[in-house]
């Protein structure tokens, strides 16, 4: 029986010995990656000055065009992410700043996202790889209940996430395999879909008070960077259309531009514009709040 | 509480102590142990159906000691009708009610008659398919004087319900299991050694094969429709090794968790895929239900004696009742009736025991014919695959009309977010190591164990499939 305590031993000591070993082999491959996502952009590039940061969900990302910002001469970058939600909105303008980044307006939309505080796993398993390495990330992480077992237990995070940080993006970050996350300044143009689906229900969608929203608000406000939120386009059939005059009564400063741009031909699904429809929606945001520039 | 779960990965090493530790003085005591934990481990499925294995197993083991104390052949006949009635009635309510109420309904519809059927919805109870035939197989020995009726409740209870082998098998026989049962097991530094080894590999074909070939097998059979000629037939091979590994990784587990415990179990697979015809695969695929039908059904009814006819049937009624045993579905029928297809010309040509020994491949032409006749009995595998997974029979059919016609043999991108080709090369490592572990039960043991072992551990942590955790295929049977 000693003996075969000791091959169990000897096992579990290999075990967390090889976990240890891959921890720090898929974290340094993740610490030198720079064009496979944006948040790896943020944590591995240059630190860059931006006139504009867009920031967001899909409807941000699929939303606003930023090669029409520059050739006003503003250098803007699309840092919407879909799936996201303000839980890691304000973990990236965070992490941001704490990388020495520069920014002089953000340009948030922040609709549906009010209405939940919850993180979204796809997105946050992006920021994982550099628990140790950023104490934005560790300290935004650090009420969340599996924040323990990300940080102490060497390679969980990796298991746990594997297929958004596990052995195929390892891989593809470690050929330096581009994805294109990042073309188009971080805009995702979307198609016009034959047959997608124009409709939507958000009556049983509520706006928060929401504490990450706040916490955006307070850190640009403390960094001197003016904060522009707003509200994007839905299609027209949409049930529960009054769940943006609820946002706007609940946070008067925040534009509702949900009708900025109208008919479902601009769409490529209910809540996300097509190229065409996100070139228009872009233009007129232009005019509304960057007409002197 | 699966074997691959982190719960198990707790309760394991619990039993293990307790059982050395505290629970091993006399065989008593080691059985009582070990029906309390199995009792409990049930539980943790459902513990509303902990009764309904108390109750088989109280009938059977009283209807067993009724058997044999009974002098007349009436009587005898009588208890063992009863209890063969009995657990089969409770295996056909539970698994198949539904399936005959409802295909007796459209029946009736074929002949103009609507009627709405009665159904259930009754969930299956985990494992009844394996403690049922369990049950009846020894029920089975006992009438046929194969075994003396088992007296101790609490020895028949624990052949019955043994935690390594109670929700998907392998189908024990009363003939292996209660002999070691009834005999108070000492600890075995190299059988418990075995017994690790074997988990670990069980482990690595379930969570790095199986769970990562599901995902591209469920991307591609769930939108067959839109699958070119070359993603279709890389479905059926990748459900293959999904299953294989599936099930053969439960397998191996079971058995690894047992030897920890002095109890070894019958081998359930034997490297299927390099089989030379069918019938040897089904000499090494599920090997505890095969011979259970063969022992049970096919000898019983003659098995390959007398007519030919007579032997087509028989080989018909275990591959149809085989396939029929893992659901209540037609596809499983089909598959069934595909399989008995396949054996079929070897079965005319007195033909079905030619490949027993060992495969040894040499640069000659008959290792060329081998290896050709192993990918021909994989190939046609495959093809009997897809109605194993396929939906409906309609489905099956269509899915194989497009991989017929579609003609289309290019680089697909799926559902899951891979391409079709991606995951080849990890099946190709696979059968290597498969290939060169054939002689023995896992690639482990031998030269180089350690370093074996940490490699296994690498790949179940680096390549294994763990945000689209899937359970055990063969609990739902």
């Amino acid at each position: 029986m000693k003996q075969f305590l000791f091959l169990v031993a000897k096992t579990f000591f290999f075990l967390v010995l090889t976990a240890g070993c891959l921890d720090m082999i898929y974290t340094q491959i993740y610490l030198s990656s720079s064009n496979r996502g944006k948040v790896e952009a943020v944590f591995n590039g240059k630190p860059t000055q931006y006139d504009v940061v867009i920031l967001g969900t899909s409807r941000a990302n699929n939303h606003f065009v930023p090669e029409l910002f520059e050739k006003k001469g503003l250098k803007t970058f699309n840092y919407g992410m879909s799936g996201s939600h303000l839980f890691e909105t304000a973990m990236l303008l965070e992490l941001m700043l704490e990388r020495n980044y520069k920014i002089k307006t953000i340009l948030l939309e922040a609709d549906l996202s009010l209405s939940n505080e919850k993180r979204d796993e796809g997105t946050t398993a992006r920021y994982l790889p550099y628990i140790h390495h950023s104490s934005v990330i560790a300290n935004h992480f650090k009420t969340e209940k599996e924040f323990s077992l990300w940080y102490y237990i060497p390679f969980y995070r990796y298991l746990k996430y594997d297929s958004q940080i596990g052995f195929r993006e390892m891989f593809e970050s470690f050929i330096g395999k581009p994805t294109n996350h990042l073309n188009h300044k971080g805009y995702y143009p979307l198609p016009s879909k034959k047959g997608a689906n124009m409709k939507n229900d958000y009556r049983r969608l509520n706006p928060l008070k929401n504490k990450y929203y706040e916490q955006i608000k307070q850190i640009c406000k403390a960094n001197n960077i003016q904060l522009i939120t707003v509200t994007t386009p839905v299609c027209e059939n949409v049930k529960g259309m009054d769940y943006f005059d609820k946002v706007t009564k609940l946070h008067p400063e925040i534009h509702n531009l949900e009708n900025l741009v109208q008919g479902d031909n601009y769409f490529s699904s209910c809540g996300h514009l097509n190229d065409k429809g996100a070139h228009l929606f872009t233009q007129k945001v232009l005019l509304l709040f960057f007409k002197d520039k | 509480m699966f074997f691959n779960s982190l719960h198990f990965a707790l309760f394991l090493p619990i039993v293990f102590l307790l059982f050395w530790f505290g629970f091993s003085k006399t065989k008593t005591v080691q059985n009582a142990f070990l029906l309390l934990v199995s009792y409990i481990f049930y539980s943790f499925w459902d513990w509303h159906f902990l009764f309904l294995l108390l109750f088989s197993t109280f009938l059977v083991y009283y209807t067993g000691i009724k058997i044999q104390d009974n002098v007349s052949a009436k009587s005898k006949s009588l208890w063992f009708w009863l209890s063969i009635i009995l657990n089969v009635g409770f295996l056909g309510i539970f698994k198949y009610y539904d399936f005959f109420s409802v295909s007796f309904s459209n029946v009736l519809l074929n002949f103009g008659f609507k009627v709405s059927p009665i159904t259930l919805k009754w969930i299956l109870p985990v494992g009844i398919s394996f403690y049922t035939f369990h049950g009846l197989s020894y029920s089975i020995d006992v009438y046929k004087s194969r075994i003396k009726a088992e007296r101790n409740f609490i020895d028949y209870a624990l052949f019955v319900s043994y935690f390594p082998l109670l929700v998907a098998g392998p189908i024990e026989r009363a003939t292996h299991l209660l002999p070691q049962v009834k005999t108070k097991r000492v600890f075995n530094f190299q059988q418990a050694k075995e017994g690790i080894f074997m988990i670990v590999w069980g482990l690595v074909k379930k969570v790095v094969i199986a769970d990562t070939c599901a995902t591209y097998a469920n991307a591609i059979f769930d939108h067959y429709q839109s699958m070119n000629s070359l993603s279709l037939a890389l479905g059926a091979v990748f459900f293959a090794f999904q299953i294989y590994g599936d099930f053969s990784g439960y397998s191996d587990m079971a058995i690894g968790i047992s030897k920890l415990f002095g109890i070894e179990l019958l081998r359930n697979f034997n490297y299927p895929y390099f089989s030379r015809d069918i019938a040897e695969f089904w000499r090494r695929w599920h090997i505890s239900l095969s011979s259970w039908f063969r022992d049970y059904v096919y000898i019983p009814l003659g098995g390959s004696k007398g007519s030919k006819l007579k032997q087509v049937r028989n080989v018909f009624v275990i591959f149809l009742l085989s396939g029929f045993w893992h659901g209540a579905n037609w596809t499983y029928i089909a598959w069934g009736f595909l399989n008995a297809l396949y054996f079929l010309p070897l079965l005319l040509q007195n033909k079905n025991r030619s490949n027993i020994e060992t495969i040894t491949l040499k640069l000659n032409f008959d290792s060329f014919k081998t290896v050709f006749h192993i990918l021909v009995t994989f190939t046609i595998t495959c093809f009997a695959w897809i109605f194993f997974r396929a939906n409906s029979i309609a489905a099956a059919f269509d899915y194989i009309k497009l991989l017929l016609t579609n003609g289309v043999f290019e680089w697909q991108y799926l559902a899951n977010r891979r391409y079709n080709y991606e995951i080849i090369m990890l099946i190709i490592l696979f059968i290597v190591v498969e290939w060169n572990t054939r002689t023995k039960q896992e690639p482990i043991s031998g030269k180089q164990s350690m370093l074996k072992l940490i490699i296994c551990i690498a790949s179940l942590l680096a390549i294994g499939t763990y945000s689209d955790y899937k359970e055990f295929i063969y609990f739902q049977f």
